[in-house]
């Protein structure tokens, strides 16, 4: 048998090199161990769910050694034997084998069935009076997140009567793609309370994923999703669209920042304070209402069906002049930036975001003569060429 | 390895050849035809069940119209005419059963007799559909309520075009003598079709008009 | 090596015209392999370019209009245009030899429905230059599908390709079931048939069942797309976004059985002859397979957890049933393996491959029952990941085992081992590296269809891993094509039976004359080849049951 065992530990020993490999590749790389596992999570329904992932995990790792284990063992110890030609025994099946084999099986599943619906229960849970309620809109390619103070619908947030009661973050994807100077809209919300979300989308499917959450949950346009959870946990958590909407859906990524009950607080009050009137002068994002002093030239652009009427503008350069904006599209956010060059160029002007169908007059400050674009925030493929001369 | 030539090795069938031997029953293109009419009720089973789910999530029905988005429309369910349809096309499948068994005894002009019967019912039937829709108030862009009904009807009477095609088909190789007592599968078949047809249209009548 | 036939072998040099024109069940089904390895290059340059693009953060390649296109071109190529018909080819060739028959039942509609895959695949692809190919997804959903979000011409000759490849579909499965249940030879009960016959036979019911309603799912979109429908619109007009999704699945869960199954029945060939050893657990094979295709219609909804629309205990049972009759089948081919002879032709190297890939692919789908796992990976690389592994780790290794299994058959020439060796081994290590750190990127929370990522969440290094995985497959397939080639130009002749094989294919000439047998063998098991060379043998070796 010397030669059968030498055979064997050697194919046994190529077997452990390919896997020492596959750790040290892996070792080499930004993996750490961490993404190997569902993130640690941070709130408590996210706990549950993490819970059950590692019984879930650990009882697959056994089956996969298992039964890898008897493939490598019968590769490796039932290899035919050169000039051996006599059959094996032809042993056709053993039925006791077979009723152990499913038996055994069905037990394990219909387990795990049980302590998956167990935690489906802790995950899905609700409570009916949540402390906190945020309204959360979903469009084409970001996220808006409606803070709207008691007795007030965050439906209703919009209206002239609610006006300066609510707080609305407002998402924009990063110009041009761009996401390195770019922070994603942030949710903020309180550790340790039940936070309701109560989910809308205007156009198309979208999803709501908070991986340190280990949740997510689809918003159907025509069926709005209510979800609850309680973070436990402060800190800063990434979060994306996972649903596939169409053509900047990589974009779609926010944040949901847990903090303190007293800096939550804090924030949702310097919201609602309004920032100081601002200055005419500055070249960079006045959010302006009403026409700048001494301007002459009012320019006119429309954005309907996600898209402006016109792909070139004409301003005069070296003077300040206006944006008479009209969004026609009724929910849709939509605004106008200007950026030197090309859409991907400097922003030099940002005009405030805002929801049809409504009006702005945006005042943009000069401009020296040249090429610029100009780009609806939210919507990255909605750009024309302004020529300043 | 060679194989040896003995009275062991038995006579291998020729494709059709089957009813023959050991495996009687029906024919291959009569189980083939039953295994069409099977995906076809699931085709069908598709398009009624898009009905149940938009009728029973809608909170009325027909659905709200929107007047700023839609034209109004009025349902003008006047059973009339859908009920004398369906029994043209019931009696149609009589005759046609009818046909069917004039040929398995043998009877010749009693089965053309039927067949072109069944066919001028069939094609009754279709005429009188599209004067049903004609008379209806509403359209296919009418909210799902025209989307469901006129697809569901519509793809029915392509389906009872398409079984009106085949009986031409099977009137044309009759009477140029193709059909016997013994021979004639594709009648059995193109029976099986046309009841299949009729039995889609009394589950689509109830549906839509009765419910 | 003797030939049984009476006439010389038949020779492939016939002409395009009989090519074009044929309704022999073994030239479709030398049509369908060649048609299904074109369209696996044209799917693995969609992929190479998604993964080429995803191998570093920043859009470096293509704009996400394209990148959109290819993720959906290369899904849609892969299922409905490169795995179906590739099974579809091995049992039109095969399944008539298994069983002795002459020829399917309906040979002229077996070369109608060969006919529409060709057709049909260049309709999808038309969609490239005339402004730009589906790009929703293979799923499709609604909205997004509606030609408010999706205006381009692709989406609908997307929708019109599909259904033909549904009716192509639709028809094979009749053709199959008929042959199978009316023209098996004198003694070839339906418990004696191989078992790659049953897979078979229970594929063509799931097709049967199941691509009928995908028919309607597709047609009701067009109508919304073209004629205003509201189906599937909001609520405004009364339509429903979730009945597409559940119509949709409806068919495409049992779709990926149809896409398995039979991938399991040609493992389920090779195993034994390559272990000299019976199928270990026949019968319990064959209900396996009837319980894996009836629990098939009753998991669907295990895509649209994350809906809020779904009765999710019963759904999430089903799907964590399913995966019993799956482990009972991994068991009984490992059995099959034990106290065998094995010998590790590149066919066997591919079974065992398949098994060890298919294994980690059932047991990362089997955690997605879970429901609450499933809220955190859905739509993320650990679901490309579970796909990949069973439709690439299973559906594929079971191919390239067939093809290297039956290549001697269809041709007469043997391919050579060690080209296919190679192939394997760069296979298997490529298919690992490019999907095992997708599991890793989904579970960390990377959404899948993004065409670019953020540099900071840490996923760099694994997408890079995963590109290089991906170029190791493709670099893999081109001493597959090379073998190919060399072996048209001059193989070695194969003979009746190269392998020492058990079924009937193996009971004639390489490839097989027109009408298939001069003179079948006995069939007094499931193993009538094997029965009859060993017909001298001591008699305990050949079991008659």
């Amino acid at each position: 048998m010397g030669l059968g065992a030498k055979r064997w530990t050697r194919r046994a020993g190529f077997v452990a090199a390919v896997g020492a490999l596959a750790v040290l590749l892996s070792a080499c790389t930004d993996f750490n161990l961490r993404t190997a596992l569902p993130p640690d999570a941070a709130s408590v329904q996210g706990q549950a769910s993490r819970n059950l992932y590692d019984i879930v995990f650990v009882i697959g790792v056994a089956i996969f050694v298992l039964v890898e284990g008897l493939i490598l063992f019968a590769v490796l110890r039932y290899r035919r034997k050169s000039g051996d030609d006599e059959l094996p025994p032809q042993i056709h099946g053993n039925n006791r084998l077979e009723i152990i084999w499913t038996a055994i099986p069905i037990a394990i599943v219909l387990s795990l069935f049980v302590l998956s619906w167990q935690t489906l229960n802790t995950v899905d849970a609700h409570t009916p009076t949540p402390p906190v309620r945020i309204g959360v809109v979903a469009y084409q390619w970001q996220w808006q997140f409606i803070y709207a103070p008691d007795g007030v619908r965050w439906e209703d947030c919009g209206a002239p009567a609610n006006k300066g009661k609510c707080v609305t973050v407002f998402g924009t994807p990063p110009a041009g793609g761009d996401r390195s100077n770019w922070t994603p809209p942030t949710m903020h919300v309180p550790v340790n309370e039940t936070v309701e979300l109560q989910m809308h989308s205007i156009d198309v499917i979208h999803s709501f994923y908070v991986p340190a959450f280990l949740y997510q949950r689809d918003i159907t346009p025509g069926r709005d999703q209510v979800i609850q959870f309680t973070a436990d946990r402060i800190g800063t958590y990434r979060g994306q669209c996972t649903q596939f909407c169409g053509l900047y859906h990589q974009l779609m990524e926010f944040q949901v920042k847990v903090e303190s009950n007293a800096d939550y607080v804090a924030w949702l009050q310097q919201e609602l304070t309004p920032p100081p009137s601002p200055s005419p002068s500055g070249p960079a994002g006045s959010p302006g209402a009403g026409a700048a002093a001494g301007t002459s030239v009012t320019l006119q652009l429309t954005a309907s069906g996600v898209a402006y009427d016109k792909t070139d503008l004409t301003a005069p350069a070296n003077t300040p002049f206006s944006i008479l904006f009209a969004n026609n599209d009724a929910g849709i956010p939509h605004n106008v930036s200007i950026h030197a060059g090309s859409a991907t160029g400097t922003e030099v002007f940002k005009g405030e975001i805002f929801s049809g169908v409504d009006t702005r007059t945006y005042a943009v400050p000069a401009l020296p003569a040249g090429t610029y674009a100009f780009v609806c925030s939210v919507h990255p493929n909605m750009t024309g060429t302004l020529t300043v001369k | 390895m060679a194989v040896s030539s003995s009275a062991l090795t038995p006579h291998v069938p020729a494709a059709g050849e089957s009813r023959a031997l050991a495996q009687r029953g029906i024919s291959n293109p009569v189980l083939g035809m039953i295994l069409f009419i099977v995906s076809e009720v699931m085709f069908f089973g598709g398009l009624f069940a898009a009905y149940f789910n938009v009728r029973l999530n809608a909170t009325q029905w027909p659905p709200f119209v929107n007047e700023a988005v839609f034209r109004p429309f009025q349902i003008h369910h006047e059973i009339l005419l859908p009920a004398i349809l369906t029994t043209v096309l019931v009696l149609s499948s009589v005759t046609m059963q009818l046909g069917v068994w004039a040929i398995r005894r043998g009877d010749r002009t009693g089965f053309l007799r039927n067949t072109g019967i069944t066919l001028v019912l069939g094609l009754t039937f279709l005429v009188g559909q599209v004067f049903d829709y004609t008379q209806l108030g509403f359209g296919i862009t009418d909210t799902a309520f025209g989307s469901t009904f006129y697809t569901l009807t519509g793809f029915h009477g392509a389906h009872v075009l398409g079984g009106a095609i085949m009986l031409g088909v099977v009137l044309y190789r009759g009477m140029s003598g193709q059909f016997s007592a013994k021979h004639h599968d594709a009648v059995e078949a193109v029976s099986i079709y046309w009841h299949f047809v009729d039995v889609v249209w009394i589950a689509l009548f109830s549906t839509l008009y009765l419910l | 090596m003797a030939t049984t036939a009476l006439r010389p072998a038949a020779t492939y040099r016939t002409g395009a015209y009989d090519w074009l024109t044929t309704t022999d069940h073994k030239k479709i089904g030398i049509l369908y392999t060649f048609n299904s390895l074109i369209l696996f290059l044209v799917g693995g340059i969609f992929a190479l370019a998604v993964r080429t693009e995803l191998a570093q953060p920043g859009l470096q390649f293509m704009t996400e209009s394209t990148y959109n296109q290819m993720f959906t071109m290369h899904a849609s190529v892969m299922i409905f245009w490169v795995v179906i018909p590739f099974l579809a080819g091995f049992g039109n060739y095969l399944v008539p030899l298994m069983i002795g028959a002459p020829d399917m039942a309906f040979p002229r509609i077996n070369a109608l429905s060969f006919w529409l895959l060709p057709l049909s695949a260049l309709i999808a692809l038309l969609g490239f230059p005339l402004g730009g190919a589906a790009a929703e997804g293979w799923t499709s959903y609604s909205p997004l599908a509606q030609s408010k979000f999706s205006s381009g011409v692709g989406t609908d000759l997307w929708i019109v390709a599909l259904t033909l490849v549904g009716t192509s579909s639709i028809l094979g499965a009749i053709n199959f079931m008929v042959t199978i249940f009316k023209m098996r030879a004198p003694g070839m009960t339906l418990f004696r048939m191989p078992v790659f016959v049953w897979t078979t036979l229970v594929t063509s019911v799931l097709i049967l069942m199941g691509t009928p309603v995908l028919t309607s799912a597709l047609i009701m979109l067009y109508i919304d797309r073209n004629f205003g429908g509201s189906f599937f619109n909001t609520a405004l007009a009364g339509g429903n976004a979730i009945l597409w999704q559940n119509v949709f699945w409806f068919y495409s869960h049992p779709a990926v059985y149809i896409m398995i199954l039979p991938a399991m029945g040609i493992v389920s060939e090779v195993l034994p002859t390559f272990s000299r050893k019976p199928l270990f657990g026949y019968k319990a094979f064959v209900f396996a397979t009837a319980g894996i295709g009836a629990l098939g219609f009753s998991v669907w909804a295990h895509h649209m957890f994350t809906t809020g629309s779904v009765y999710l205990p019963f759904f999430s049972l089903m799907t964590f049933l399913i995966a019993v009759p799956t482990g009972v089948k991994m068991f009984n081919w490992v059995a099959t393996m034990f106290r065998g002879k094995l010998r590790f032709t590149t066919a066997m190297l591919f079974a065992v491959g398949f098994l060890s890939l298919f294994l980690i692919g059932g047991i990362n789908g089997a955690v997605l029952a879970a429901v609450p796992v499933d809220y955190h990976v859905h739509a993320t690389y650990f679901i490309v990941a579970h796909i990949h592994y069973v439709l690439f780790g299973g559906s594929i290794m079971g191919i390239f085992a067939g093809l290297y299994y039956w290549w001697p058959k269809m041709f007469g020439r043997m391919l050579n081992e060690t080209l296919g060796k190679i192939h394997f081994v760069g296979i298997f290590i490529g298919m690992n590296l490019t999907f095992f750190p997708m599991h890793l990127l989904g579970l960390s929370g990377m959404p899948r269809r993004i065409a670019d990522y953020s540099a900071t969440a840490g996923w760099n290094d694994l997408n890079l891993l995963a590109t290089i995985g991906g170029f190791t497959i493709a670099v893999a397939m081109l001493p597959f094509l090379w073998n190919i080639f060399i072996t048209f130009r001059g193989g070695e002749p194969a003979g009746d039976d190269p392998w020492e094989g058990n079924t009937l294919e193996w009971a004639t000439s390489s490839p097989p004359p027109p009408y298939n047998f001069d003179h079948l063998p006995p069939i007094r098991s499931e193993r009538p080849v094997f029965d009859l060379r060993h017909a001298n043998d001591v008699p305990a070796l050949t079991a008659d049951h």
